[in-house]
């Protein structure tokens, strides 16, 4: 992967939110899932959002990744606005600039390594040519050259994170977003993954927004964020990440 | 894309071929019974065109069955004319002329009501003489000869060479009767036909109803397919000419292929309705369990930045590549099938009929493309409720999906 561009001006808003609230309704009873949560992701950041089960984590991540809409508040993609985008411009802006990552990998079991990676580059549709170039790009950067033609399920769990990690970063996203990336992993693959991430934060500038409550994801993290009950409850900069 | 739908058709391979054998076996169903149909309505259009000639010239008051007198002959004059304007159109073999009469046919002591067509012997249009299966056939110098059915001359005991008394009634209203010689006993497919007409020569009848006069003029065209274009051309010219004459075509004129017609074209609707519903359903069923365990796998590629109508084609996408696969196994199957029908050789004398025939499917470009259209659009069909639903579930619970 080429070092970005974005690099040269890192700390830029990529994703913003203000006020964001999300609330269910269970029967008679209005449960909040998040509550007024203000945060900033700025390019090249490698941050981490930690906290318990039912802390709100995963309603985080599905606000950021614009796959739900919040009840009140705002989510905002570079600067702009996103709640009055319909299904299809949300649709757009993830297939462009959103990638992600799935605690449980998510691969479409039908399709071989290299055409799960592809498959986002099918959606943008970006030139044959260009689509294998940047398959093959990513899946040397994940370590998986000679594994195009296989099927998910002839790989291993950290193998599968692997792709999946090549499949968030082969349209070049502003930022990609792992929800528990380690969870469905032993920790010495948990370990891999997390080095991978950061390498690619490192050398190419990639942002990520991880979520976890896995204490060992914090040790890669510039940013920590805890969340409780649907609030942030602090945030602690770590500067520099832990050397890969 | 396609890849992807392709692909998950492999998924689970017993159930794909469940799907695909339920359209295969609806497709072939429908090219049999539709091949079969089709073949019998040949049938009847050769049998039908046997005895009307592809068109028929007249005047409407006699094809409407509305004459009161002999008000309808056309007389030489007119006859001339007519011919003349239906030689220059495209595809016509020739012309005949007929004048029929209903009168009382007597042997011994036994009598029938008959209907006499009187013809022109030996004539290249419509003679009849190719019925003949006993005897000769009428020959251009006869007059006093008739073929008569091989019903009605069992019935009166009749056999070539036997004399029989036709009595009719004359333009001018007096009784008149001759005698005429069997020289020959005829099949046709119609039991009915067989039964209650006979044949005579054109200038017999005329004879007989002392007129010079034809009650029409009947056209052979060279192509069955040319009867409808051929009717309107030939239509206009005798309006442009004034001739108070009207053209029908062979199934205008035959009430026995309308019905029969409109009865095969009910019998094959009602069966691509019925292989439709059924191949829909239980398609259906089948694709929407194919969808719903996939939920997970729509909100992954939702995620990723999939539209709605982009998961909606897809599955459509699938199911149509399922029609296609299922339908051209049901074209195979039913083609196969119908090749060891037509081998068989099985005979069958339909009801009203005095020939057995041999039952066959014919393979025509319909045959083949309706049954196959419409397998794949019911299982196109069938896909478009469960991609709907697939699509309108919300990312975040398609993701909690198991």
């Amino acid at each position: 992967m080429q070092r970005s561009s974005f690099c040269y001006v890192a700390g830029t808003p990529v994703l913003e939110t203000q006020g964001l609230t999300k609330h269910y309704t269970l029967g008679q009873e209005t449960v909040r899932a998040l509550d007024r949560v203000d945060f900033t992701a700025v390019q090249g950041d490698f941050a981490v959002v930690n906290g318990p089960s039912g802390s709100g984590k995963t309603t985080l991540l599905n606000m950021l990744a614009l796959i739900d809409r919040p009840s009140e508040g705002e989510v905002l993609f570079e600067g702009r606005p996103t709640r009055r985008l319909s299904e299809g411009e949300l649709a757009l802006l993830r297939r462009e600039k959103i990638g992600l990552v799935f605690q449980t990998f998510n691969l479409i079991p039908v399709l071989s390594v290299a055409e799960n990676v592809e498959y986002p580059l099918l959606l943008t549709k970006t030139p044959r040519g260009e689509r294998r170039g940047r398959v093959a790009a990513r899946l040397e950067e994940v370590g998986l050259s000679g594994f195009e033609k296989r099927r998910p399920d002839e790989l291993s769990g950290g193998q599968r994170q692997r792709v999946a990690v090549a499949r968030a970063l082969v349209t070049a996203p502003r930022i990609v977003l792992a929800d528990e990336p380690t969870a469905n992993l032993d920790s010495a693959t948990g370990r891999q993954i997390m080095e991978l991430l950061q390498g690619l934060n490192r050398d190419h500038c990639v942002t990520f927004l991880v979520v976890t409550h896995d204490p060992s994801v914090l040790d890669y993290a510039q940013r920590v964020l805890t969340i409780r009950d649907g609030r942030i409850q602090g945030e602690e900069k770590r500067g520099a990440p832990r050397p890969a | 894309m396609a890849r992807l739908a392709l692909r998950n058709l492999s998924r689970n391979r017993r159930r794909t071929l469940l799907s695909a054998g339920i359209v295969a076996l609806g497709c072939a169903l429908s090219l049999v019974v539709l091949g079969f149909v089709e073949r019998s309505r040949a049938l009847i259009q050769e049998t039908t065109v046997q005895q009307f000639g592809n068109l028929q010239i007249a005047d409407p008051k006699l094809l409407d069955g509305k004459a009161e007198g002999f008000e309808y002959l056309v007389s030489p004059a007119v006859r001339a004319q007519v011919e003349g304007l239906v030689r220059p159109e495209r595809g016509v073999v020739g012309t005949t002329a007929q004048l029929s009469l209903s009168g009382l046919l007597a042997v011994r002591r036994t009598t029938a009501v008959v209907r006499a067509v009187g013809v022109v012997p030996e004539n290249d249009v419509l003679d009849y003489n190719d019925l003949v299966v006993t005897g000769r056939g009428l020959r251009a110098d006869d007059v006093g000869t008739v073929l008569v059915g091989q019903t009605l001359a069992d019935e009166l005991g009749l056999r070539p060479g036997d004399f029989v008394n036709l009595t009719a009634t004359t333009v001018a209203g007096a009784f008149n009767v001759s005698p005429l010689e069997v020289v020959g006993l005829f099949r046709f497919s119609s039991a009915e036909v067989e039964r209650a007409q006979v044949f005579v020569p054109l200038a017999f009848a005329q004879l007989l109803l002392a007129t010079d006069g034809v009650d029409r003029i009947v056209v052979r065209l060279d192509r069955l397919g040319r009867t409808w274009a051929a009717a309107r051309a030939i239509g206009a010219r005798l309006a442009a000419a004034q001739l108070p004459l009207e053209v029908r075509t062979w199934d205008v004129l035959s009430p026995f292929y309308r019905g029969l017609s409109g009865f095969f074209d009910l019998l094959f609707g009602f069966l691509v309705a019925a292989v439709f519903i059924l191949v829909f359903f239980i398609v259906l069923q089948i694709l929407t369990l194919s969808f719903l365990e996939r939920t997970r796998e729509v909100g992954t590629i939702r995620a990723l930045g999939t539209r709605r109508g982009e998961v909606f084609g897809l599955f459509v996408e699938e199911s149509l590549w399922l029609g296609l696969a299922g339908g051209g196994i049901g074209v195979v199957a039913g083609v196969g099938i119908s090749l060891l029908f037509n081998a068989a050789g099985i005979p069958w004398q339909p009801p009203g009929t005095v020939q057995a025939v041999t039952l066959g499917v014919d393979f025509t470009a319909p045959v083949i493309l309706i049954p196959f259209g419409v397998s794949v659009i019911s299982t196109v069909a069938s896909a478009f409720l469960p991609a709907y639903q697939a699509t309108r579930v919300s990312v975040v619970d398609a993701l909690r999906a198991v």
